[in-house]
């Protein structure tokens, strides 16, 4: 009984060994890729490690488009993005919880009708509305055009039902404002889910490529991803580069990575969250 | 209305601004503007937007394009909901036991969520790389011929969906995994005692009593199948021959390459209505027939 139990517990790891190793292989392969020379990468059948490891593919890449620029643009962009939506996630999903007023039903079915729209459907109007604001190839526009998210709102309105409606009615006793109640007594209870807003958005926002690409002609303004497939498609011409090309995808992924290495309890939980959410 | 109430309204409504100003600006505003474009002729150059009324809808259908989209879109939404889901649930069933390494396992499986389609889609280009790519390798290690990964119209979409399907397995995992954690353990105990094998108990007892998460996740990733660009952009363009054109992808090529504003402005009302419609059916399905 024991011996066949531990067999199978053996056999268990060793096909997650193999899963996990598969699932992961592609991460491996664009660094290892990276590493060859442009003969050694077309080799068949492919070395699984190059003979001599060239790690200047790496700088050569870094110094062959404009990078730096590219991840800094997308960081900035994207942690505005996650400190406006703290700000007015909260300050929504609060009113829509904690303050009686007349229009709280309209705007909540407002909010849940928004959250089934597909985001890529209202793109082309979008672009529109944002040439008439003068807004195209800007930061402004790229911050602006994404500083609401329904599924933001959701998740903060999730977290703050479960406030007790007596903690905002003896701040009001108190004499506190709403704003001070808010910051000071919601928020600290709900900090769980605001990391989960704040890392979620964070990646999308790094993510985040079809529109930015829309709404942003300078290269100056590029975001990562619209900067790596230039690289890809130009400096690299289609396949010519092969090992740059992998260099460059590797840095451009390495930081996401590194962030989910620390936070990927909060980010995994955020399926609980998420979960809430559409229940809600 | 007494001042006092009318200053709690305004208050009320002040919260709200910061949210519901670039929500009206840049979402709800944008959604009836591209139903009003849709009965407009427009080349998004000149100033008059003349009507049409529903010519551009007409039009549309009578597209082949439509059509072949739509199929496209179809074995799209399929080809990555239900191996997504059966991969993620066969995961989350080998990762619900207490293991010391489980934390590994799980991040390792779930890494790809994280990281950008546009970079990982350029990787998983070189990888299908018919000459020297990996893809081929394997299956020339096998025996068995390479194939054109993203040139040939028959495994183009395959290309494509295998990528997605690797970005999504591991989230589709996590999910279940809660899933999986909140089924009561003493009914699976109690089945045991009578005398319920184990595959007899995850068909009977447990499938349906995750049958909400499985309801969840089918919905979210039907509208994120309707929505993927990223991997098609880098990986196809929407090609060979029009095989992996998806009803989105004819939505941007047609309002961004061909500047034919009406009849794209058409493609989107469709896609919003088609969500619109999913949702409402889930919505009531949810209610229905999900044992919660």
């Amino acid at each position: 009984m024991s011996q066949s139990y531990g067999i199978k517990r053996v056999l268990m790891h060793v096909l997650l060994i193999v899963l996990c190793a598969v699932m992961a292989f592609p991460f491996y392969w664009m660094v290892t890729s990276g590493l060859k020379t442009n003969d050694e990468i077309w080799q068949t059948p492919p070395a699984l490690w190059p003979a001599v490891p060239l790690w200047s593919n790496f700088v050569d890449a870094w110094q062959s488009a404009n990078f730096e620029r590219y991840i800094l643009n997308s960081v900035t962009v994207a942690c505005a993005i996650a400190l406006i939506q703290v700000v007015n996630s909260g300050m929504m999903a609060y009113a829509l919880t904690h303050m009686p007023f007349r229009l709280k039903g309209p705007l909540t079915a407002i909010v849940l009708v928004s959250y089934m729209v597909p985001t890529t459907a209202v793109y082309l109007p979008g672009y529109v509305v944002l040439s008439k604001l003068h807004l195209l190839d800007s930061y402004a526009g790229l911050i602006l055009s994404n500083s609401v998210s329904v599924f933001s709102i959701f998740l903060i309105r999730q977290a703050f039902l479960q406030v007790s409606h007596e903690l905002v009615e003896a701040g009001r006793i108190d004499g506190a404002s709403h704003l001070r109640i808010l910051w000071t007594i919601i928020v600290p209870l709900t900090r769980a889910s605001f990391a989960v807003l704040v890392l979620i958005t964070f990646i999308e926002q790094y993510n985040n490529y079809f529109w930015p690409m829309l709404i942003t002609k300078n290269p100056d303004l590029q975001l990562v991803s619209a900067g790596l497939r230039s690289f890809f498609v130009e400096g690299g011409a289609y396949g010519l580069k092969w090992p740059l090309i992998m260099a460059a995808s590797a840095f451009t992924i390495a930081p996401l990575l590194l962030l989910f290495l620390f936070t990927q309890k909060t980010i995994m939980q955020s399926v609980n969250f998420s979960a809430g959410v559409n229940k809600g | 209305m007494n001042g006092l109430r009318l200053g709690r309204e305004l208050q009320a409504l002040l919260f709200t601004l910061p949210a519901m100003v670039p929500l009206t600006v840049f979402w709800l505003f944008p959604i009836g503007y591209v139903f009003y474009l849709s009965l407009t002729s427009w080349d998004f150059m000149s100033e008059d937007k003349p009507f049409v009324g529903l010519d551009n809808y007409i039009a549309l259908l009578q597209n082949p394009a439509l059509y072949d989209s739509l199929k496209v879109t179809l074995l799209f939404v399929l080809g990555n909901v239900l191996p997504t889901l059966a991969g993620g649930l066969a995961l989350a069933v080998l990762l619900n036991r207490k293991m010391r390494v489980g934390g590994a396992y799980r991040a390792l499986l779930f890494s790809p969520w994280v990281t950008p389609t546009v970079a990982v889609s350029i990787v998983w280009s070189w990888i299908f790389e018919p000459e020297a790519g990996l893809a081929n390798a394997v299956l020339r290690l096998f025996g068995a011929e390479g194939v054109g990964w993203l040139s040939d119209p028959d495994w183009a979409l395959v290309g494509i969906l295998l990528v997605t399907i690797w970005k999504g397995i591991g989230w589709a995992m996590v999910f279940y995994l809660v899933a999986l954690r909140n089924v009561p353990g003493d009914i699976l105990e109690a089945a045991s005692i009578d005398g319920a094998g184990a595959s007899r108990k995850f068909w009977q007892i447990t499938l349906p009593l995750i049958s909400p998460t499985t309801f969840f996740l089918t919905v979210v990733l039907v509208i994120s199948s309707l929505q993927a660009y990223d991997q098609i952009n880098i990986m196809t363009q929407g090609g060979p021959a029009g095989s992996t054109r998806t009803l989105l992808y004819l939505y941007y090529q047609s309002a961004f390459e061909a500047f034919n504003i009406g009849e794209a402005s058409a493609v989107a009302v469709t896609l919003v209505a088609g969500c619109a419609l999913l949702s409402l059916v889930s919505f009531t399905l949810s209610r229905k027939s999900v044992h919660y």
